[in-house]
């Protein structure tokens, strides 16, 4: 891609590291976390209605959203947690599409846009540690909630450390798909070695 | 800035933004591959632990049966009722807190009245992980057992599961008063239900269910066939077909 000199000179094409693909990402990773947001919310007040109702995820003991969405994990802040995806990946979804759209937000947007990831990366890995090793099963539409997440705070985080220039930083950019690659299999692992004893009557 | 210097500038421009991409691309190229690397290595390493696995667990499966046994119904699985001529046999893997458990209690208790002296009824523990108290209930039942009271206990948790099940909470003072209920001996009781043998029993009869491919619970054999009955009309009817045979 061959740039006119007097774009080269300016600052934003050192700075932003992922130009294209970040927007694609908060886009897509967004709406696809709201759908998994959306739908898990659906099937709460389906629960809700009807106590007996299994869930369209429920397909077995291992696999089993129904026995998480009664847990009081499923309601951290008092309300369903899904609400705060629905919210959440929404945000993101307009951001990307915003930016897709030429949008060159000011530094404190990117700042909030930091937080509100962190928060998500946080809680995130606060219900993995419970769904695997305090509640016993995995949902897989909360699973899908976790995947997006992850890249999501990755690159937004990439894209605001890029400001300072250090040699990890550098390093962290250049190998970007390296640390999360990493960060997936160290999850698939924990989920492997916690729940062996069902994949192994798979194989 | 002459016209000729402005060119010149713009040639220089351009040859370091070619430079620039070409830098990009060997770094898109060595990320690609550290990444890839990292990915075949964890699949390596994960194929290496699963061969490793099956051979053991093929080993030992030969191994361990002893003669006259299955992995249906080992020499010291319960059996609630025989059958004299032994033809037809049905095995439950089971798991006292699961709820379709429950609900197909009633069915099989009048089943067993039914075809009494003619199937034989094997109940084998298959505690699921995710529920909190359902190795507890196994190992209650099995505390029960060893003094000869399977059927009265394992009775005894369907009928109150309500009262204990889907509580995140230890329900051994509840397990304790179902025991004493039935007149057994508690200090045998007690020491039952907390030694760790009692475990491993509850432990070997849940591998042969994994080991044959039981998932969920309740899982049916009816002569080693897995059976999926969604009624008592179609527990009988495949019942009936097995010993019409």
């Amino acid at each position: 891609m061959l740039r006119s000199p007097s774009k080269l000179d300016e600052p934003r094409a050192a700075t932003d590291p992922f130009p294209r693909l970040l927007p694609r990402l908060l886009l897509v990773g967004g709406l696809i976390g709201f759908v998994a947001s959306f739908v898990l919310t659906v099937e709460k007040i389906a629960l809700l209605k009807n106590p007996a109702y299994v869930p369209s995820c429920s397909i077995n003991p291992v696999l089993s959203c129904g026995s998480i969405m009664r847990t009081p994990q499923a309601e951290l802040l008092g309300f369903p947690n899904p609400l705060l995806g629905i919210a959440g990946f929404a945000v993101v979804t307009a951001v990307g599409a915003a930016l897709l759209a030429g949008a060159r937000p000011r530094r404190w947007f990117w700042l909030g846009l930091q937080a509100g990831v962190i928060a998500g990366a946080v809680f995130i890995h606060w219900l993995i540690f419970q769904s695997l090793y305090v509640i016993g099963a995995l949902c897989p539409y909360c699973m899908v909630v976790w995947a997006v997440t992850m890249p999501i705070f990755w690159y937004v985080s990439l894209h605001n450390l890029s400001g300072a220039s250090s040699g990890t930083r550098r390093k962290l950019t250049e190998y970007h798909t390296v640390t999360l690659t990493v960060w997936y299999l160290a999850i698939l692992t924990l989920i492997g070695i916690r729940f062996w004893s069902y994949w192994s009557s798979l194989l | 800035m002459s016209r000729e210097q402005e060119r010149t500038e713009t040639r220089r421009a351009k040859v370091e933004a070619v430079r620039e991409e070409g830098r990009r691309q060997d770094a898109r190229r060595r990320n690609l591959k550290v990444s890839l690397v990292v990915v075949g290595v964890f699949v390596m390493v994960v194929a290496a632990f699963v061969l490793i696995n099956r051979l053991d667990a093929a080993g030992e499966q030969a191994g361990q049966l002893a003669a006259g046994e299955t992995q249906f119904v080992r020499k010291d699985s319960h059996k609630l009722q025989t059958a004299p001529d032994g033809k037809v046999t049905l095995v439950e893997f089971l798991d006292f807190e699961c709820e379709a458990c429950k609900a197909y209690f009633p069915t099989v208790e009048e089943i067993r009245k039914q075809y009494a002296g003619k199937v034989t009824f094997v109940a084998r523990y298959f505690p699921i992980a995710s529920h909190f108290n359902a190795e507890r209930a196994a190992r209650a039942v099995e505390a029960a057992a060893q003094q000869g009271k399977f059927e009265p206990m394992y009775q005894q948790m369907y009928e109150t599961q309500s009262q204990w099940a889907e509580k995140k909470v230890a329900a051994d003072p509840f397990f304790r008063q179902l025991a004493q209920r039935l007149g057994l001996d508690m200090a045998a009781w007690d020491k039952a239900y907390d030694d760790p043998a009692t475990l491993a029993r509850v432990k070997k009869d849940a591998a042969d269910g994994q080991a044959l491919g039981v998932q969920g619970t309740p899982t049916f054999f009816l002569n080693e066939k897995k059976i999926e009955p969604r009624s008592s009309d179609e527990f009988k009817a495949a019942i009936d077909a097995a010993l019409a045979k």
